[in-house]
């Protein structure tokens, strides 16, 4: 499958003091950089410990998710799927937390999340079908504790508190996965889940995408904090700011964060400075409130260009891309065909809301079968 | 097979999107995914994907023109038939529908109302002409709008019985038709010569153009156009204008002669309020204006657009200068916005910067008048009784007769060239 990814072999459960956290402080900000825009390594030393194959397989689920992703803009315009938000950009933090992640960890996601929903076995299939209001997008077949696609900003945190919570005091070795952007940094459920994150103790990873814009609102208007990681401060958190467009430093950040989490130390907050390439959905169009040159700058930072330079000076990439975008367009399409062909059982908005049906729903329900059937007999 | 390719609504309840450029031609082969066009809509501007893969065999709708979602935006085939048939099909198809009487289609284009805006891009000005356009969607249940549907009833006009009017299958039961109009194809009202594709080339009108001339022929119709020439030495402006050419420059701003003009006439406007108003005949009054909007004509490749300096009155020599590059670059790059190009009060017309001494300007109707500004020359004139070297403006004042006399017309313009020739008066005011 394209959207698995290899475990790790190594597994330290013992919390090591020597953090990187500690080095990167954010109240300096300092940032977690490993490698620099044309692919060098900036320190051996902090390089983590992945071989080759990892890092190809890595490259390929980036390299997936962006393919899928810019499909996903198109069938949108060819009025084949509803809005969109595209994680162009961004896929760098989601596929290094893509490759700790396990079966039993859980992942609380807003909506700019794909890579790392395919690392947890989500189909693309189920993505679209959720993009073209098909309830059955929120029902994964394969994909083992994943929340629904979260829209209402930063609510989806409180969840992976709660989760965290319950697996504390289930005893469970399980880690959550919890992720928001930068503008839901200013709503209170932000504040509310990592206050009690911190707490409690619990095994929370939270991940700020600051991908720079909330919509059109650019991060400088969003917070007065000299960065968004410094704010695990207040609530007793490690929290680090790291290049999000750096795979091998969102990777490093990840791996201590995940063994400090597991190992029972509580949870920590992870800025991930990156850049949303496209448009916040497909009803924006950001070229009205940001320059052609800034997009331009940022595109020299951009994870897939810097990992396949990385590969490219160490010789480690031997593939043909062409082929391989062939390939993967050709699998993106047949899931989304899939999709489009799925049936809608209209019933399903009836029926997940309420234990028992308030008389209003049931009327209405009533109406549409008589509709079906005037449908069915008319044939 | 065929398959006709519909304009998607790609943002969140849009009703139309207007062309802005086609990426294919009838005859293509194309890819699934592969851009057919670059349309603009209230949200965003992007391009449209096909969705199939196949030859393109009808495209429907121009550069320019509003495409309401849901209507065709390209034909294609999908297997079978390739290259040179298609071709020879889609020559075929062409005859079927001429765009703009395809009134099921794509509809016919109207001007919103008299006004005198010409936009760049389609995005205000006009809009589809729509007969009986219900007011809101009615409310009825699923089943009665399937039993509409198939009927062929237009839901909107049954009276429902149902909960807060709710349209009910009984109320489409009960429906007896009157009167149901059959849309009958617009009457031209003149029949075009038809020539042989030999003797002419066929192009369709573009939507700049379709306004461009509707709001022509409506100022001429609608207006009793008197047009006055003058002549202004301004050697003075000219010295001015070198003097401070350069450290306008530093500041990003180029500094010509058309924001002192534009000072010039606001004064002149504020001076002569008939030159800044419009006549109301069928309220028998007069509509005089507070505000002071500066009107542009500025020329692009498409054709005449006619941004705004809203409030110029209020703006200084380089607030002016800045706001002239401004609009003259979104014009130049069809940026402009139905934003800009609204309540203007007076018009100027630059033509002598590109050439052009004198002119009979056509007024932007409903306003009272416009200026035309004609090519410097430098010419022989007299000063203190001798012969010199003169810097000479030529002027062409278009002013509505029926509301501004020539004596009016006269002081105002003698008001601007004494402005002009002597640029420091301005600042006296």
């Amino acid at each position: 499958m394209l959207n698995t990814l290899k475990q790790p072999k190594e597994k330290i459960i013992k919390y090591n003091p020597e953090m990187i956290f500690e080095n990167f402080d954010p109240r300096e900000d300092k940032i977690l950089r490993i490698i620099d825009n044309d692919g060098n390594v900036l320190d051996k030393e902090l390089m983590p410990d992945l071989d080759d194959e990892t890092i190809i397989k890595a490259y390929k689920s980036m390299f997936f998710a962006r393919t899928a992703d810019e499909m996903a803009v198109s069938y949108q315009r060819q009025g084949r799927m509803y809005t969109y938000p595209p994680i162009n950009g961004q896929e760098a933090i989601q596929v290094a937390a893509g490759l700790l992640i396990r079966e039993n960890d859980w992942l609380a996601p807003a909506f700019r999340e794909l890579a790392i929903m395919l690392a947890k076995k989500v189909t693309l299939k189920e993505i679209f079908l959720y993009y073209m209001g098909n309830e059955q997008g929120s029902k994964f077949e394969f994909a083992n504790h994943v929340l629904p696609i979260c829209v209402p900003i930063g609510s989806q945190l409180l969840h992976a508190t709660g989760i965290g919570y319950s697996i504390k005091y289930q005893k469970k070795d399980e880690v959550v996965f919890g992720f928001i952007g930068d503008g839901g940094t200013s709503e209170g459920d932000f504040s509310e889940a990592l206050n009690f994150a911190g707490v409690w103790q619990v095994p929370v990873i939270f991940t700020i995408q600051n991908n720079q814009y909330a919509i059109s609102v650019p991060v400088q208007k969003q917070t007065k904090s000299v960065n968004l990681a410094v704010k695990s401060i207040a609530f007793g958190l490690p929290g680090i700011k790291v290049d999000g467009n750096d795979f091998f430093a969102m990777y490093s950040a990840y791996k201590e964060a995940y063994d400090y989490a597991r190992a029972g130390n509580g949870a920590v907050l992870i800025e991930a400075l990156t850049y949303r390439k496209g448009a916040h959905t497909t009803s924006d169009d950001p070229s009205k409130y940001r320059t052609k040159e800034e997009e331009m700058e940022w595109d020299k930072t951009d994870p897939l260009k810097r990992l396949k330079k990385y590969m490219d000076k160490n010789e480690i990439w031997k593939e043909n891309e062409e082929e391989l975008i062939e390939k993967y367009k050709l699998e993106i399409d047949k899931q989304f065909s899939e999709a489009e062909t799925a049936t809608y059982p209209l019933s399903d908005i009836f029926d997940y809301m309420y234990t028992e049906m308030p008389e209003i729903l049931k009327k209405q329900k009533a109406d549409f079968e008589l509709f079906q059937t005037w449908k069915e007999n008319r044939k | 097979m065929r398959y006709i390719f519909n304009f998607p609504d790609i943002g969140e309840g849009l009703e139309e999107g207007t062309i802005l450029q086609w990426y294919v031609v009838k005859g293509q082969a194309i890819k699934a995914g592969q851009a057919l066009v670059n349309m603009e809509t209230d949200k965003i501007v992007t391009d449209i994907p096909s969705p199939k893969a196949g030859t393109i065999v009808a495209i429907y709708g121009s550069v320019g023109e509003t495409i309401k979602v849901g209507s065709p935006l390209v034909e294609i085939e999908i297997e079978g038939v390739f290259g040179a048939e298609a071709v020879a099909e889609a020559k075929e198809t062409i005859k079927i529908e001429p765009i703009e009487e395809s009134a099921s289609v794509i509809g016919t284009m109207e001007l919103a109302g008299n006004s005198a805006i010409m936009a760049a891009s389609d995005e205000g000005p006009s809009k589809q002409k729509q007969d009986d356009k219900p007011v809101a969607k009615v409310l009825a249940t699923p089943l009665a709008r399937a039993m509409a549907k198939d009927l062929s009833l237009d839901i909107n006009k049954i009276i429902g019985t149902g909960p807060s009017g709710r349209v009910t299958k009984e109320d489409i039961q009960n429906f007896k038709p009157t009167n149901q109009k059959i849309d009958s194809v617009q009457k031209r009202e003149q029949p075009a010569t038809v020539f042989s594709t030999d003797e002419v080339t066929y192009e369709q009108l573009s939507q700049i153009r379709k306004t461009i001339a509707k709001n022509m022929l409506n100022s001429k119709q609608n207006t009793a156009h008197m047009t006055l020439f003058e002549e202004v030495e301004i050697s003075e402006l000219i010295a001015i204008r070198s003097k401070f050419k350069q450290s306008f420059s530093d500041k990003n701003a180029k500094l010509t002669y058309l924001p002192f003009i534009v000072k010039a006439t606001v004064l002149a406007l504020k001076k002569y309020r008939q030159l800044n108003s419009q006549l109301d005949l069928e309220n028998d009054r007069m509509i005089y204006k507070n505000r002071y909007n500066m009107a542009i004509a500025i020329d692009t490749p498409e054709g005449l657009v006619v941004p705004v300096i809203k409030n110029a009155d209020t703006l200084s020599i380089l607030q002016l200068a800045q706001k002239i590059s401004e609009l003259s670059d979104k014009a130049r790059d069809r940026k402009l916005t139905l934003e800009d190009m609204k309540d203007g009060t007076f018009t100027l017309t630059n033509y002598g910067s590109i050439g052009g001494i004198y002119a009979t300007p056509v007024i932007n109707y409903p306003q009272a008048g416009i200026l035309g500004i004609g090519r410097i020359v430098t010419k022989p004139v007299v000063k203190n009784g001798e012969l010199a070297v003169g810097n000479v403006l030529p002027l062409s004042l278009s002013v509505d007769h029926r509301i501004v006399d020539g004596g009016d017309a006269s002081r105002f313009i003698n008001l601007i060239m004494g402005y002009l020739s002597d640029p420091v008066s301005m600042m006296m005011e």
